[in-house]
């Protein structure tokens, strides 16, 4: 079984054998981690993982964690949407070099858990307020986007849908810089990034390419206090058209086609995504408020706004917590072709989500959450969910249990 | 199943209670006696222990260490300085250490050994008792309740 199946271009091929490489050489440094890590404190060995169990009200659609799952949670327990393992391997080469690897497997577009290099860089720290980074980088379009799939680092079961669903962008091929610069007591820290993106999204039977996708974007923060705010902009220049030509082939006149490939293609469009973000951190209080705006370059894809609050408080090893988020994105005019506007159709969300839940620190390291997701739409918000049925009200109860551990 | 759970529960509550109360033994950040520095506000040292910042004012690199979960002066100095359990510093640190931004301090198993690291790196950082801070170390802060 390949690592990551589909791909057939040169450029793919050996970017194959690479991961390849990286991931038989981290078995290799994990089998011999315990007695390295012994001898050798420079070598450090971490890991996170979820194991989750997730159902939902209703079979009319399938709930999943985000465009890059092609199945997802229904009435019936389903395992899969939120369990992932992942392992970290940190080598310090001296106090200013480090080289890091890490592994996750996670339910992913073509239906395995099949482990991918998530990241594998050389970090750079010439000075306290320098950091300088190269190779494959996890990206952080969003805020806390970087972290969103180590479940024990938040309150949450998962980062809210509304909010990061439209994120499947979990690492890119390139550099980043991070400044940061003390203003007093606060602290400013600015970040640039740019990098080729991986992986793939499922639609329908197949799948999105987004390798070869250029992306560049850059975050200012200013941590005053307890607060932490940011704001941060990215735009992707995506590099493969959305599969839809069988499509097109069938319920279009050949004479059409070519035009409708035009008129809703991806390749070589940006799209631009802006955000902005509070977090506060006090004592037993976390806050956060989170707003985005995604504007889309092609056709096929509709513009969006989204954000969501979040509020929790810790009663000794408890965290119960409250949350809203919402979508909307825009319909575009019509082009009174009915296929065309249906294939535009599937991309339109609009919904909201009230969250509740708690998260209970059982042990060192270990936490449980349990969560209930009221999710409430339009039938019409087809964009988040996966198999929706022609009876899809767009509205869907999850109910989430999770076991969160690092180690 | 319950009983166990909630056993659990009251033994943690009774630890909470318990580190509340002796969360008043006067426990200090302390610095490289060498290092020039004097004194420091808790914003800074804030910075310094979670990593948001790590230069003293004089440009020297700050470079802090912790204590092992299980040394009770490490719960009680993070309650003392920002209010937070040791299970919401230790997710903080994965949430640092798993998106690469950067590693926690090194843990060490004792005060003694705090020291130790404190008085042998020039930035060295860390925090342990009033009365266990010696000459090879200089107090920059004192955690007030």
């Amino acid at each position: 079984m390949n690592i990551l199946p589909s791909r057939s271009t040169e450029f793919s091929c050996r970017n194959n054998s690479g991961v390849r490489a990286l991931l038989s050489g981290l078995l290799a440094l994990l089998l011999a981690g315990p007695a390295l890590a012994e001898d050798e404190s420079n070598l450090t060995f971490q890991g996170f993982g979820t194991l989750g169990a997730v159902q939902t009200s209703t079979n009319e659609a399938e709930f999943v964690r985000d465009l890059s799952q092609p199945k997802g949670a229904t009435n019936h327990l389903d395992g899969r949407v939120d369990s992932i393992l992942g392992l970290q391997a940190n080598w310090r080469l001296s106090p200013e070099l480090e080289a890091v690897v890490q592994a996750v497997s996670r339910y992913r577009y073509d239906k395995t858990f099949w482990p991918e290099i998530s990241w594998a860089y050389l970090k750079y720290d010439p000075t306290p307020q320098l950091s300088l980074r190269a190779g494959r980088l996890g990206t952080e379009f969003f805020m806390t986007a970087d972290s969103r799939q180590v479940g024990y680092s938040y309150l949450t079961v998962r980062p809210p849908g509304d909010y990061f669903w439209y994120l499947p962008f979990y690492s890119i091929n390139g550099a980043d810089a991070v400044l940061t610069l003390p203003v007093g007591e606060d602290v400013l820290r600015g970040k640039i990034y740019y990098g080729v993106s991986e992986g793939q999204i499922p639609y329908g039977d197949k799948q999105w390419k987004l390798d070869g996708s250029a992306m560049v974007g850059g975050y200012l923060d200013y941590q005053v206090g307890s607060w932490l705010l940011r704001a941060s902009y990215a735009n992707i220049r995506f590099n493969h058209d959305m599969p839809i030509d069988d499509v097109l082939t069938t319920y279009l006149a050949p004479s059409q086609v070519e035009s409708a490939r035009r008129f809703l293609a991806a390749d070589n469009t940006r799209s631009h995504y802006y955000s902005v973000g509070a977090i506060y951190d006090n004592g037993p209080w976390q806050l956060q408020i989170l707003l985005n705006k995604i504007t889309q370059g092609s056709r096929i894809f509709q513009s969006s706004s989204a954000g969501y609050v979040l509020a929790g408080y810790r009663i000794a090893q408890v965290t119960p917590y409250l949350g809203f988020s919402w979508i909307r994105s825009e319909t575009r005019d019509s082009t009174h072709n009915p296929v065309l506007d249906a294939i535009m159709a599937e991309s339109h969300a609009h919904q909201n989500t009230s969250i509740l839940g708690a998260r209970w620190d059982v042990a060192r390291n270990i936490a449980l959450k349990a969560q209930w997701d009221a999710i409430r739409g339009e039938p019409k918000s087809v964009f988040p969910v996966r198999g929706e049925k022609p009876d899809w009200s767009g509205k869907m109860g999850v109910y989430s249990l999770t076991m969160d551990f690092v180690f | 199943m319950k009983i166990p759970r909630i056993r659990l529960l009251l033994a943690v509550a009774c630890v909470l209670l318990m580190s509340a109360g002796s969360a008043l033994a006067d426990l200090v950040v302390v610095v490289n006696a060498r290092s020039g520095v004097a004194a420091m506000t808790r914003n800074e040292v804030i910075n310094v222990f979670f990593g948001r910042y790590r230069q003293f004012f004089n440009g020297l690199e700050a470079q802090p260490v912790d204590l092992v979960d299980s040394h009770p002066d490490r719960a009680h100095f993070y309650a003392g300085l920002v209010g937070k359990d040791l299970s919401d510093v230790n997710a903080y640190w994965s949430r640092q250490v798993f998106s690469g931004r950067m590693q926690a301090p090194p843990r060490l198993n004792t005060p003694e050994e705090v020291l130790k690291w404190v008085s042998s790196h020039p930035g060295g950082i860390g925090f342990v008792e009033l009365s266990k801070a010696d000459a090879r170390v200089r107090v920059v802060y004192e955690l007030t309740p």
